[in-house]
């Protein structure tokens, strides 16, 4: 009966989806500038402006239909040059911030501002998701079919196993009438033969024997792997998202983690480093128009007043990160080394495709993790083994020109690992 | 092989004492007490078995348990906006100024970790001492205050302000006296500063006075001259150098500076050229200079003033009645020696004199002109500005307060209530003063008195400046934000005197922007890269002392013969505590004394020969009494070289209110100097009596005992002409040697040091610096008695003498006992070295330590598990071991047992764990970072990128490092001197550290004895 109903709910949903695609695709075509303009948009403008709040520019649905289209195609497209030509309209506009001038996009045609334009008239276009509203109690009902399937499957097997004691029990009767007399030896032959399984030598020497097998590989494994946290992803205080960072934004991991180029720490990024972007990113799309709890986060560590675009220096708070990749204070390892002097050797030995960058080797697909994660075990015996078969590329490096020279076996052919230079010895890395 | 002179560390090895004997059987003197905890009887101690296994078993369990947890959670916190400069990982540098040494500070994500000597400072960079490596430690001082105190109460700045200001309306309107108090400053902004707060209260006076005191050669060059200045000494033009008691490597005015100029004209280039120069050393007691002489002569205080009688009427051919030292004829012969070659060496000559007598300056003055020291070796043009204080100006502040003349008073960088001769005259004048103001960081003896303090701040969160000499100018700028709620004190007056600006670091800016920049031709940037900038220097004139010594001469007879009876103190600074401004810095506390070896306390130092008169041994308890009535009780130390019936016992100790570390430690003896003829006298006359009570002090020096081995080479200076290799004792062709162990490849690099001990002075700094650098603990003073320091690097302090043309030999020890004056010392720093057969990388069970392929001997202490069977093996004995989480243990809380002060710690280097062996790394730390620079900038490693902390610290360059593979850098060269030596080459460890043989600029000892 459940089946059926599932059924035509799906149909149902499917069919409405067809229909709400079709609308849209309709309309689409019709607001066809617009969302080219909102492309544009996102692409030049978002550093300084927002639809409807100020930023370091103006809030355009306010401002652009106080002004002409004409005057608007000038200014957009070269507002220093208007304002510097005396236009009193530009020159009045040029006041809302006089610390930053409006930035000139000589390359913009016509076409293109005018999209610009229809797409500030027209808005934010509703979300997709938002018309299918059904999509979310679809959700709903197949979970709960799926534990109705478990509950239907649990339910026949006790059935089952009901109706089993029951003709066991009517056999018997039949049986009982019958005047056949029954031992319950069943239950003794049980026992009987657990105590004779037991009293075989044969039998204990091999289940003892899996026994200390299957305890001491189990400790082994355990032990091997105390301290070892591949996979840990503790909670962080701002669900930051490096899948959205390095990949969809495709961010490069040096904007933020500077650090790993020069030091030999990677460093967390300071947060003037996130306001770069986030002083105007603020997903407020997907929050109703507010700002992201977690952007929200950023504001308030820096006591910053995201409508006032004040910072207040009383209520500044740091931000506690928890360090994912934890190397015991006796193991010295250097960020720039591996990153700057190792980046070919590392890359090749690694397999690394070009656009990925040389921290993939390392710390994995970054550009997947939504919450970041350990990749790699960070055991010694991780580090030695990269030490000992990366094949070092010291083509255009000076410094290794003498080092090579003075190294007989490395001349006779021997690979030019790390290793062959020293890099297992324990005061390489450990002082 | 064998040297046939026979050195020793201490007394208790010379004469083998069943103490020392036993102490130096084993490597580590104290067993465990196992057999205590394991025995039946165990039960009652105090770690009882069954306690050991409850214990143990908990200890497993909880063990298990931590590891249970997946990950530990640490915390990382970026910073909200992170400074430009800043890279988290990476040192910043900034240019300072210490006491006169131009400085580069390091510092490390904001906070200041290692002070280093200036590169760029050019004639200016001299290394640096002991104090100035320490002195990043005091800005980590838990014991400062947090905030201002008024009246007793920590407060607020504004509450500050309005009190203080009130009382000097008050004091103002009232036409009484104000005082600045200071010791000498030689800051030109700071006394620009004062001389504005002077401009709004025209009633005050600055009043500058040092607690080591220098007035004595200010007035004599003023009498002599009409300078009142100290000259500026230069140690480098003189070849002949003829000290009387003045400690100038050491701790007499700028022992650094003299020390780099001095060594200059004995290192190993110039011995390579067959020049070296000669120092004669006359004194009571035993310094670092006198350890250095080529020739020592031990003369008492009294018998001073007749000797600098005697040398003068030997120059000049005068006759100025006191000239005779009857009771010393090794002195008087070596005097009319001297004479005759300090008229030899006209113009490449330098006298000079530790006293602090007006006097006997003035005399040393005319000695010096005699020789054609002004305009030479002496240069009263550029003088140097680093102390100016008035002893006499001093007294007569008492003598205000006294009489209830002083409304006011202000301590800027000085505390007398701890460090003058009478310090009761001194709080009995104070308690009279209505507002008294102390600028110290904590509540010590002056500031505990004082109504207000005004807590200032450490010279590295500090703006400032230094003109060290006429001319040279340098800049302190602030390395880290205040961390405490303290203010400059320099800004507090400007506040006070309501000065147009309050802003310091604006004051400086300003002051060195209209006066200084423009003179130099220099910009404020340029400054700040820079730290130090010098005028073209005047030319030195020529001096001629033209005064008649009718009158001088019997004033030095009667000061002498006034210090004729009972016994002879002498009151000194040491190399590592001076004047007592820093005994809370843990490790210059446990810096063992350059000449004795003693750590954390001060003493009597008594002649071998006169203790055994006085019927005292060594550290017995004595009651010293002086001439004033104040009488202290301190161990007696035996120290050879000490001129019998002389007595010393060393200033700075004896705080009462300093903080954790320097709180009653030793005791005070300031208060046994005396004033007289103008200026204070540090020889007095004291008596001596034992109070039955023995004490131990905590001497390193039979520590880590080579047992007799011949470890020092030692040549003259004519036999090193004759022969460069003189001293070596290396046999025609060698000897031939068989390896037990395969050779090791050092294809890249291999680095090595050279040590040239005829240029190490033994002052300590690279100690020090060793110790900031690699966060090595401080012990504390009971586990030095139980030889658990923890240096990486020690200097060990070799006696030997010379009888005549005689050398000691083993045989004939006893026989010459008796004549323990006129001992001679070998300095010899000793650190890991790095063999290549390496004797404690065999026996270590589990490999922890094991030798790299650039020739260091690497210590894993992740691996080690305390085996200690590497420090049994090692024939050097630099291995230490941490009995003790030394940074995290209750039981010693005078250093690092605080979050506060663990922000001093090298975060390039692990803090070791109880339970591990440690030892020199060779800065591993400092080596890896200098060839991934290279790495980065892909070019080849250059000779002198990479130095040691040991190294950078040297004033005297004594320690070479670097790549003895490359066969042009400085070390292989330096390995190349006919003079190398290895240390127990014989047993054919290959240690990677070579020494140059200690050549001694002696006559045949002939021509004086």
């Amino acid at each position: 009966m459940r089946n059926i109903s599932l059924i035509i709910r799906r149909v149902w949903k499917s069919a409405f989806m067809v229909t709400a695609l079709s609308v849209l695709i309709v309309s689409g075509t019709q607001a066809q500038d617009a969302a080219a303009g909102r492309t544009i948009f996102k692409e030049k403008c978002t550093s300084c402006h927002a639809l409807d709040r100020d930023l370091i520019g103006p809030a355009l649905q306010t401002v652009v239909p106080t002004k002409s289209e004409a005057f608007l195609l000038k200014w957009i497209n070269n507002a220093p040059a208007l304002i510097a030509s005396g236009d009193k309209e530009a020159i009045e506009a040029s006041k809302f911030n006089p610390s930053a001038e409006m930035t000139a996009f000589p390359t913009l045609k016509p076409e293109d501002i005018k999209n610009i334009l229809a797409y500030i008239k027209a808005g934010e276009p509703k979300k997709a998701g938002d018309a299918a509203a059904g999509a979310g109690a679809s959700e709903e009902v197949s979970d709960f079919s799926l534990a109705g399937v478990v509950a239907v499957i649990l339910i026949s097997i006790a059935v089952l196993v009901i109706l089993g004691r029951a003709i066991k029990m009517l056999e018997r009767l039949i049986l009982q009438k019958q005047g056949v007399v029954i031992v319950e030896e069943e239950n003794l032959s049980m026992a009987a033969g657990v105590n004779r399984l037991f009293k075989n030598k044969k039998f204990v020497f091999f289940f003892i024997l899996c026994l200390v097998i299957s305890l001491g590989s189990w400790g082994w494994m355990g032990m091997w792997n105390t301290g070892v946290n591949t996979g840990y992803q503790p909670t962080q205080p701002i669900k930051f998202s490096h899948e959205l960072h390095a990949g969809t934004n495709q961010i490069d991991c040096q904007y933020c983690h500077a650090g790993a180029f020069e030091s030999r720490n990677a460093t967390i990024p300071s947060l003037n480093v996130c306001m770069n972007c986030h002083k105007s990113v603020q997903a407020r799309d997907s929050h109703d128009g507010n700002i992201s709890p977690e952007i929200q986060k950023i504001y308030n560590a820096l006591g910053y007043d995201a409508d006032k675009m004040t910072y207040d220096k009383s209520k500044e708070k740091p931000i506690e990160w928890v360090q994912v990749h934890n190397l015991p204070d006796f193991a010295y390892f250097n960020h720039s080394q591996h990153v700057v002097v190792a980046e070919e050797a590392i890359r090749k030995e690694k397999g690394l495709k070009p656009n990925e960058p040389v921290c993939f080797a390392c710390h994995g697909p970054v550009n997947t993790m939504e919450e970041i994660y350990q990749y790699s075990p960070l055991t010694m015996k991780w580090c030695i083994n990269c030490h000992k078969d990366t094949k070092l590329e010291v083509k255009d490096n000076a410094f290794y020109t003498k080092i090579i020279a003075a190294h007989e076996k490395i001349k006779k052919g021997e690979k030019m690992t790390p290793a062959a230079l020293g890099g297992l010895e324990c005061g390489k890395c450990h002082y | 092989m064998e040297s046939n002179k026979k050195y020793w560390k201490g007394l208790e090895e010379y004469n083998k004492t069943s103490d020392f004997v036993e102490n130096n059987k084993n490597e580590f003197a104290e067993p465990l007490p196992i057999e205590d905890v394991l025995n039946e009887a165990g039960l009652s101690t105090v770690t009882p078995r069954r306690d050991f296994l409850k214990a143990l078993g908990f200890g497993l369990g909880a063990v298990s348990l931590a590891a249970c947890q997946p990950a530990p959670i640490h915390k990382s916190v970026p910073y909200l906006i992170k400074p430009e400069e800043v890279i988290p990982g990476v040192p910043n540098y900034y240019v300072s100024s210490f006491k006169g040494q131009s400085i580069l500070v390091k510092t490390r994500e904001g906070r200041p970790i290692k002070i280093e000597p200036n590169p760029n400072a050019g004639q200016f960079n001299c290394g640096t001492d002991a104090v100035a490596q320490a002195s990043v430690l005091d800005l980590y001082d838990v014991s400062k205050l947090k905030a201002p105190v008024l009246k007793n109460e920590e407060t607020t700045w504004s509450k500050v302000d309005a009190f203080v200001s009130a009382e000097l309306a008050k004091a103002k309107a009232s036409g009484k006296k104000i005082r600045i108090v200071s010791s000498s400053v030689y800051s030109p902004s700071t006394l620009a500063v004062v001389a504005d707060f002077i401009a709004a209260y025209p009633t005050t006076k600055h009043v500058q006075y040092d607690a080591i005191s220098y007035t004595g050669i200010i007035k004599a060059n003023e009498n002599s001259f009409g300078k009142a200045v100290i000259p500026k000494y230069n140690f480098h033009r003189a070849d002949l150098v003829v000290s009387f008691g003045a400690d100038f490597l050491g701790t007499w005015i700028s022992g650094e500076e003299f020390t780099s100029q001095y060594i200059e004209n004995r290192n190993y280039k110039t011995l390579a050229k067959g020049k070296m120069s000669r120092h004669f050393q006359f004194e009571a007691g035993m310094s670092l200079t006198g350890t250095n002489a080529d020739t020592r002569v031990p003369v008492k205080l009294s018998e001073q003033g007749p000797a600098l009688i005697t040398l003068y009427n030997a120059i000049t051919g005068a006759n100025l009645a006191g000239g005779a030292l009857p009771n010393n004829v090794t002195a008087d012969k070596a005097l009319k020696l001297v004479a005759k070659e300090l008229v030899q060496q006209k113009g490449k000559a330098l006298v000079v004199c530790g006293s602090n007598d007006v006097s006997t300056q003035i005399l040393v003055n005319a000695i010096n002109s005699a020789i054609g020291s002004y305009g030479t070796t002496i240069d009263l043009d550029n003088p140097s500005k680093r102390f100016s204080g008035n002893d006499a100006e001093f007294a007569e502040f008492q003598n205000e307060m006294n009489r209830g003349e002083v409304a006011a008073v202000f301590f800027l960088d000085s505390n007398p209530a701890y460090d003058v001769a009478n310090a009761k005259a001194f709080t009995e004048g104070l308690a009279k003063v209505a507002l008294k103001v102390s600028f110290s960081d904590r509540k010590d003896e002056t500031a505990s008195l004082c109504d207000v303090v005004a807590t200032n701040q450490n010279y590295l969160e500090s703006w400032g400046d230094a003109n060290t000499y006429e001319g040279s100018y340098s800049i302190v700028q602030p390395t880290i934000n205040p961390v405490f709620d303290s203010r400059q004190a320099e800004q507090s007056l400007l506040i006070w005197s309501n000065a147009p600006v309050k802003d310091y670091y604006q004051y400086v800016r300003n002051n060195w922007e209209k006066n200084i920049l423009p003179v130099l031709g220099k910009t404020w940037n340029e400054l700040l890269q820079n730290g130090v900038f010098a005028a073209a220097e005047k030319p030195a004139g020529t001096y001629t002392f033209s005064l008649s010594l009718a009158a001088v001469a019997p004033s030095v007879v009667s000061t002498s013969k006034s210090l004729a009876k009972d016994i002879e103190l002498e009151i000194y600074e040491t190399v590592a505590m001076r004047d007592g401004k820093h005994a809370n810095n843990a490790f210059l506390q446990e810096l063992p004394d350059p000449v004795s070896k003693v750590t954390w306390d001060n003493y009597v130092a008594l002649a071998p020969k006169f203790a055994e008169e006085k019927g005292l041994k060594e550290f017995d308890l004595v009651e010293v009494k002086g001439s004033n009535g104040y009488a202290i009780i301190l161990p007696v130390l035996i120290q050879p070289g000490q001129a019998r019936g002389t007595a010393s016992i060393a200033l700075g100790y004896g705080r009462t209110k300093v903080g954790k570390a320097g709180d009653n430690v030793g005791k005070n003896a300031f208060p046994f100097l005396s004033f007289s003829n103008g200026t204070l006298q540090y020889a007095t006359t004291v008596t001596i009596s034992k109070t039955g009570g023995t004490y131990e002090l905590a001497q390193t020096q039979t520590h880590h005992s080579f047992e007799g081995r011949d470890i020092i080479r030692e040549a003259s200076f004519a036999e090193y002409k004759k022969n460069p290799a003189a001293g070596l004792g290396k046999k025609e062709g060698g000897h031939k040697s068989y390896d037990l162990w395969d050779k090791y490849e050092k294809p890249g690099n291999n680095w090595v040091m050279a040590i040239d001990l005829n240029a190490c002075t033994g002052c300590g700094s690279c100690i020090v610096a060793c110790n900031v650098e690699n966060n090595i603990p401080v012990v504390g003073r009971d586990e030095v008695r139980r030889r658990r320091e923890m240096h990486w690097i020690r200097i060990d302090r070799y006696y030997s003498y010379e009888e005549g043309d005689k050398s000691v030999t083993e045989e004939k020890e006893i026989a010459h006992m008796e004549n323990l004056d006129n001992v001679s010392v070998v300095h010899q720093p000793m650190l890991c070295q790095h063999c290549d057969h390496a004797p404690c990388e065999t026996v270590c069970p589990v490999l922890a330590t094991t030798h790299s392929s650039d020739g260091l001997n690497m210590m894993a202490y992740n691996r080690c598990v305390g085996t200690r069977y590497c420090a049994n093996n090692c024939p050097y004995k630099v291995r230490r071991f941490n009995w003790f989480n030394y940074w995290n243990d209750s039981r010693f809380d005078n250093y690092l047992n605080n979050e506060f002060t663990q922000l001093v710690l090298n975060p390039d280097v692990t803090a070791r764990s109880r339970g591990v062996m440690e030892k020199c790394s060779m800065c591993v730390q400092r080596i890896q970072a200098g060839k991934l620079q290279a790495k980065i900038e892909k070019r080849p490693l250059k000779d002198g990128d990479i130095k040691m902390a040991c190294q950078e610290a040297c004033s005297a360059n004594a320690i070479i490092f670097g790549d003895a593979n490359d066969p042009e850098s400085e070390v292989s060269k330096a390995l190349r001197s006919e003079r190398i030596y290895y240390v127990l080459e014989e047993v054919n460890t290959q240690p990677g550290i070579g020494y140059m043989t200690k050549i001694r600029n002696t006559d045949s000892p002939k021509t004086i004895a």
